[in-house]
């Protein structure tokens, strides 16, 4: 009886074990690294320090050119809006959005960098902000 | 082994009935004897100047042992004229309306103390206490003894506090029209037309505007003096108008005491200290209903939110509410 306890527990231990072994990578910033290539911006939101959107229309997203085009109400505050995207599956931004940014030089547009599932992929998205221009 | 077993198992459950089956017996709960009495604070959210602290004060003593002879409420620091004591108790009724019953004679202020005499044969009351928060106790705090007296000689009290006082203060519904009362003085908590802005021009920190301007959206705008040229199109300021204020735009953000919506958020002494102004800028535009701005002066004297309660397109007017706060 003893003999057969012991046999279930340690089959019990080395399944655990050779499971818990299989290798699931996790990049510098603890998210894993998946075997998805894709690569690109789905969708992109830009608000204002009210957390209300300051698109005039939807953002114009441009997966081949990779370039992100969007109309800001007349009047926005450029220096202090939060940009949102949003990415395909298991794909990361860099640099990291943590908090508001300036995106008043509209003459050096900023570049988001988006990199694949697999870490693989990396491509540079730039933003380009257009004001709604007052007659 | 296995026997072994079943019997610590037998044991365990018939412990466990032993103990579950232990019968307490009921008995009817004794009622108290004496004077007694309870209170609780009726007012939500901070306590500004020249708002109320409404408390509720129940007392009772068995009907056989005497009746209540008066009720007293006393301030650590005397309230505003107005401070009252009901004079009345409420009860609800069946439909949940409160009925008043008057118990006695309308309350009389002497200094920090409230007194309510009972003209009413009672021997149970719940009377209501309006402390009107009086100038003297802005940031400070103040604590309340209520009490009571019954015709047997008894005394009962119960002390409530103490409760901080803000330092803000708040003005309710001013009204901004394009062009006309469109001057906002945070310092003065006022409105001015050009012609007083002139005469207040050191104080103005804000100017109202509403424009409709094909192609681009700005509707209702609040714009320091001082801002660009570009969001204050067709406004000639008064001579000497030239503040600089800073101002977020804020959305959602309805104060229950300047909207008295049913919200219930509150904007305390606190929010405005832990602001931060940095960056921020001199304008904002395409403003709404039940949306705000927090606002510091030029001389970074003041804080404030200024919540908009109405707009009125055709009429180019709108309706604010102010929370001011001093910084210095």
């Amino acid at each position: 009886m003893k003999r057969y306890f012991i046999t279930f527990i340690v089959i019990t231990l080395v399944t655990f074990s050779w499971v818990r072994c299989t290798d699931f990578p996790i990049d510098e910033d603890g998210l894993l690294i998946t075997t998805r290539g894709q690569c690109y911006v789905s969708n992109f939101e830009l608000l204002g320090v009210d957390f209300q959107t300051v698109r005039t229309q939807s953002a114009v997203i441009d997966t081949t050119a990779q370039t992100i085009n969007v109309v800001v109400f007349y009047g926005t505050d450029l220096k202090n809006v939060y940009p949102q995207f949003s990415l395909v599956t298991d794909a990361k931004l860099d640099p990291k959005i943590v908090g508001k940014v300036d995106f008043s030089d509209l003459a050096n547009p900023k570049v988001y960098t988006v990199i694949s599932g697999n870490r693989l992929v990396k491509k540079p998205y730039t933003v380009y902000i257009t004001v709604q221009a007052k007659p | 082994m296995q026997l072994k077993h079943y019997s610590l198992t037998l044991l365990t459950i018939l412990v466990v009935f032993f103990t579950a089956c232990q019968d307490e017996e009921y008995s009817l709960p004794a009622a108290k004897t004496g004077l007694n009495n309870d209170c609780i604070k009726r007012t939500l959210g901070p306590n500004v100047v020249g708002l109320n602290l409404e408390f509720a004060y129940a007392m009772a003593l068995p009907k056989a042992e005497g009746k209540i002879i008066s009720a007293q409420v006393e301030a650590s620091i005397a309230g505003a004229p107005a401070t009252y004591l009901e004079n009345r108790s409420f009860s609800t009724n069946g439909s949940g309306v409160d009925v008043p019953v008057i118990v006695g004679s309308p309350s009389v202020n002497s200094g920090t103390k409230t007194e309510v005499v009972f003209t009413r044969d009672t021997c149970a009351a719940t009377l209501r206490y309006f402390y009107i928060i009086p100038e003297e106790a802005r940031g400070k705090t103040v604590k309340f003894t209520f009490s009571a007296k019954a015709s047997n000689g008894q005394t009962v009290s119960y002390e409530m506090g103490p409760y901080n006082i803000a330092k803000m203060d708040m003005k309710l519904d001013l009204l901004l029209s394009d062009n006309n009362n469109s001057y906002i003085s945070i310092a003065d908590m006022a409105v001015y037309n050009s012609a007083t802005a002139a005469t207040n021009a050191a104080n103005i920190d804000l100017v109202y505007l509403y424009r409709v301007i094909t192609g681009i959206t700005f509707t209702h705008a609040l714009v320091a003096p001082a801002s660009s040229p570009d969001y204050l199109p067709g406004v000639t300021l008064p001579s000497g108008v030239n503040k600089s204020a800073k101002v977020w735009k804020v959305w959602a953000l309805r104060d229950q005491q300047l909207a008295r919506l049913q919200y219930g958020i509150f904007i305390d002494d606190l929010d405005f200290q832990q602001l931060n102004f940095t960056g921020a800028p001199d304008y904002a535009i395409n403003l709404r209903a039940e949306a705000g701005t927090w606002v510091e002066t030029a001389d970074g004297k003041y804080r404030a939110y200024i919540y908009i309660n109405k707009i009125d397109n055709t009429k180019k007017e709108m309706t604010i509410s102010i929370k001011r706060y001093p910084m210095q």
